[in-house]
């Protein structure tokens, strides 16, 4: 009795787990399926969207919308079947812990997370990646700071000149346009840095050799906490030193304005001392807003990336889509980022954010494809995930508007520099 | 040479710090009169401030209701009428949210209401300072004026050692002096300032003698919130903000109230003026990054060999 009763429970257990098997399978299937060809793939941008810096994010985020929809509507990613693009935003808030926090929460609210971009301040940035970089999400991002690509992670890729970078090529670049305009070599240099990382980061190698180098002597080197209340005891040594040239490297909107009018007051602004900004900020439209755009005619600025010529009509879609005046750096890198998220997805023929990580390792693109919105129009990353060949780019304001002066391959204007 | 520029820089630091350290004074004045008056520990009076400047950006540039008065006169005229509209919203403010944990409903109360008051205050701030967000925009604003970015230049006669005066800052400061002269003689010479400080010496007392103390405080408190405002309004002439702008000037007000005396109406006007000095001064022989921590090392010193701040005791309370 007990044998057939057996054989029989042995039957109906091997036909469920054979039913179980068979489902299993195919929902694995179904699952693979999904991956290799889903109706969606996400992406991320983390950005300050609430907090000082909420203008940053938002214009990084109507960088990374427009490349969306501008990959949707040209068909998706067509490796994968067609599958749209879907961003998700995440808000970095206003200090290195949300941003981390935020990170979290999005890896936790998103697995099938293909790939991101942000967060804008190095600060941020080095804490996100620091999540983002255990849940090996591939991590594009504009922020300078060395230490961001120091870390041995393999995840992270830096779409800018690191700050030491910056520091290497401004003065060199400077040098030249300043020989070029006057047929003079300038020799006194004035500094003005605000005490975050990226401009320390710049300023110290120039005073550490980086100066002496190039034969220059530096006859002003201030650091202030920001934000500035007033900028008189900063200018008023600039007017008692009078260098050849100044560098202004602060990070904030509100402390250009009060520097550039104060050197207006101080009768050295709109060209009369040649004065070098650093960072996106300087080119950003409220700039103009909040300052009378004369006083900062002939001001340049130094940053990892512009839209020069060749990126006229990204730039006009942009201006007709949000109304913002012009496309710029903190937009324009999102862009980008996004477009080297789908190469990679076409390369890799896969969502699995590994091979989507792989693929954008192994880019070596020129003159093509997202290396388009790179200044020196190439696309490769090296082993730590800085860009190679990564150029600094010099605008100046020109007319209420900042033109490229350099490099000339995307120079829309030639640079000014007084003869004085 | 060397003695011609050290001069220029005590003279142009001097100017500065006068200028920025009379519109400090004016804000420190809103904040000692809540404190003065109510009792009333308010953390939100940076963004009663922030509300000032954008009061005065939407009347000058976004409206351009004021527009007629010329980027010249404009900012100022502005800056003025920003006060009547945060007074509203204090007014507001105080009816249906401070009224709670102030005045003599929590006279009885063992702590006075004081950390109902506190909660109150850092809440009213979160919500102005995001819905700051929500109704302005991130983007950096400013009430644009030409005199922001230029200066009356006045020869010493010394070498070429010249005094370069913002004429923003002047005015604004001048603009500051007046109003602090007008609260003060409304608190003086009128009635309702004999009620206001009758409200702030005894409140069981002032009502017996048919004050209504409540009205009194509400007062006080639209009073604080409009005189703050003004000098956002004038802060806002030659600085650019955002919604978070008052996180940067709380600490300014609070160290200028302490440091002239709680409660001491002209009391916290220096303290304001001794702080804007400071930080000027001190940039002369520190490293203009510790500008801030000079005003701290000042403000322990006070604290420390006079607790109850400059005017503690000579300056007639609020």
């Amino acid at each position: 009795m007990t044998t057939p009763l057996s054989n029989t429970a042995a039957t109906r257990r091997g036909a469920l787990a054979l039913g179980l098997g068979a489902a299993t399978a195919g929902a694995g299937f179904r699952r693979a399926r999904a991956q290799q060809n889903p109706a969606e793939v996400k992406v991320a941008v983390l950005a300050p969207m609430s907090g000082p810096w909420a203008r940053q994010g938002i214009l990084a985020r109507l960088g990374a919308e427009m490349a969306v929809d501008d990959i949707n509507s040209s068909g998706g990613i067509r490796a994968l079947g067609g599958a749209k693009m879907k961003l998700v935003i995440y808000d970095a808030g206003e200090n290195p812990e949300r941003a981390k926090n935020a990170a979290q929460r999005m890896v936790a609210q998103e697995p099938d997370l293909v790939g991101g971009s942000g967060a804008w301040l190095s600060s941020f940035t080095l804490a996100v990646t620091e999540v983002t970089e255990r849940a090996e999400i591939p991590w594009l991002t504009l922020s300078y700071a060395d230490s961001i690509t120091e870390r041995g992670f393999r995840y992270v890729f830096q779409c800018s000149p690191t700050s030491s970078a910056q520091a290497r090529q401004t003065l060199p670049e400077v040098l030249a346009l300043a020989e070029r305009a006057t047929g003079r070599r300038p020799r006194r240099l004035g500094m003005i840095a605000d005490n975050t990382a990226a401009p320390q980061g710049i300023v110290k190698p120039i005073r550490e050799g980086e100066a002496q180098k190039h034969g220059l002597t530096i006859v002003v080197d201030e650091t202030f906490t920001p934000p500035l209340s007033d900028a008189t005891p900063l200018i008023q040594r600039v007017r008692s030193a009078r260098p050849d040239f100044l560098l202004l490297l602060s990070t904030a909107v509100p402390d250009d304005k009060l520097l550039v009018e104060k050197l207006n007051e101080f009768g050295l602004g709109q060209g009369r001392l040649p004065t070098i900004g650093n960072g996106g900020h300087w080119g950003a439209p409220e700039l103009a807003q909040v300052t009378n755009p004369r006083i900062l005619e002939g001001m340049m600025f130094t940053l990892s990336n512009w839209p020069g010529k060749g990126l006229e009509e990204l730039n006009r879609r942009f201006v007709a889509r949000t109304g913002e005046p012009w496309l710029g750096h903190d937009s324009l890198l999102p862009y980008a980022d996004m477009m080297i998220l789908r190469e990679a997805m076409e390369r890799a023929g896969s969502a699995d954010r590994r091979k989507v990580a792989e693929a954008i390792r192994s880019l070596d693109i020129r003159n093509e494809g997202p290396a388009l919105y790179f200044p020196s129009r190439h696309l490769k990353f090296d082993q730590r995930g800085r860009l190679v060949d990564a150029v600094m780019v010099t605008c100046q304001w020109r007319g209420g508007v900042p033109q490229v002066v350099s490099p000339e391959t995307i120079a829309t204007a030639q640079a000014l520099w007084p003869r004085s | 040479m060397e003695w011609e520029i050290l001069l220029e820089n005590v003279l142009n630091a001097l100017a500065a710090g006068i200028t920025i350290g009379c519109i400090y004074g004016l804000m420190c004045v809103g904040l000692s009169l809540i404190f003065g008056i109510m009792r009333v520990v308010n953390f939100a009076q940076g963004d009663l401030l922030m509300l000032g400047a954008y009061a005065a950006f939407y009347l000058v540039a976004a409206w351009g209701v004021l527009a007629f008065l010329g980027p010249e006169f404009g900012p100022f005229v502005g800056a003025v009428l920003a006060g009547p509209i945060v007074f509203a919203s204090g007014w507001v403010l105080h009816r249906w949210i401070v009224s709670r944990v102030s005045g003599l409903r929590t006279a009885a109360s063992l702590d006075e209401g004081h950390y109902g008051q506190l909660i109150v205050t850092l809440g009213i701030a979160l919500i102005l300072q995001n819905g700051g967000l929500i109704l302005f925009g991130s983007m950096p604003r400013a009430v644009r004026t030409p005199l922001s970015s230029s200066a009356w230049m006045v020869e010493t006669g010394i070498g070429d050692a010249t005094i370069f005066l913002n004429k923003a800052r002047v005015i604004s400061g001048l603009v500051a002096i007046l109003a602090v002269a007008a609260l003060y003689w409304l608190l003086e010479r009128t009635r309702l300032g004999k009620a206001l400080r009758a409200a702030a010496d005894n409140p069981t007392a002032a009502t017996y003698m048919g004050i209504d103390v409540d009205r009194a405080h509400r007062v006080a408190f639209a009073l604080g919130s409009g005189i703050t405002a003004v000098a956002g309004g004038l802060v806002a002439t030659y600085l650019s903000f955002t919604p978070f702008m008052g996180l940067d000037f709380v600490v300014i007000m609070y160290a200028g109230v302490v440091l002239g005396g709680m409660g001491s109406l002209l009391g916290a006007f220096w303290g304001g003026l001794t702080i804007g000095f400071v930080q000027q001064i001190s940039a002369l022989f520190l490293p203009p990054q510790l500008q801030n921590a000079a005003i701290f090392v000042v403000f322990l010193l006070i604290v420390t060999l006079r607790p109850q701040g400059l005017f503690g005791r000579s300056a007639e309370r609020a």
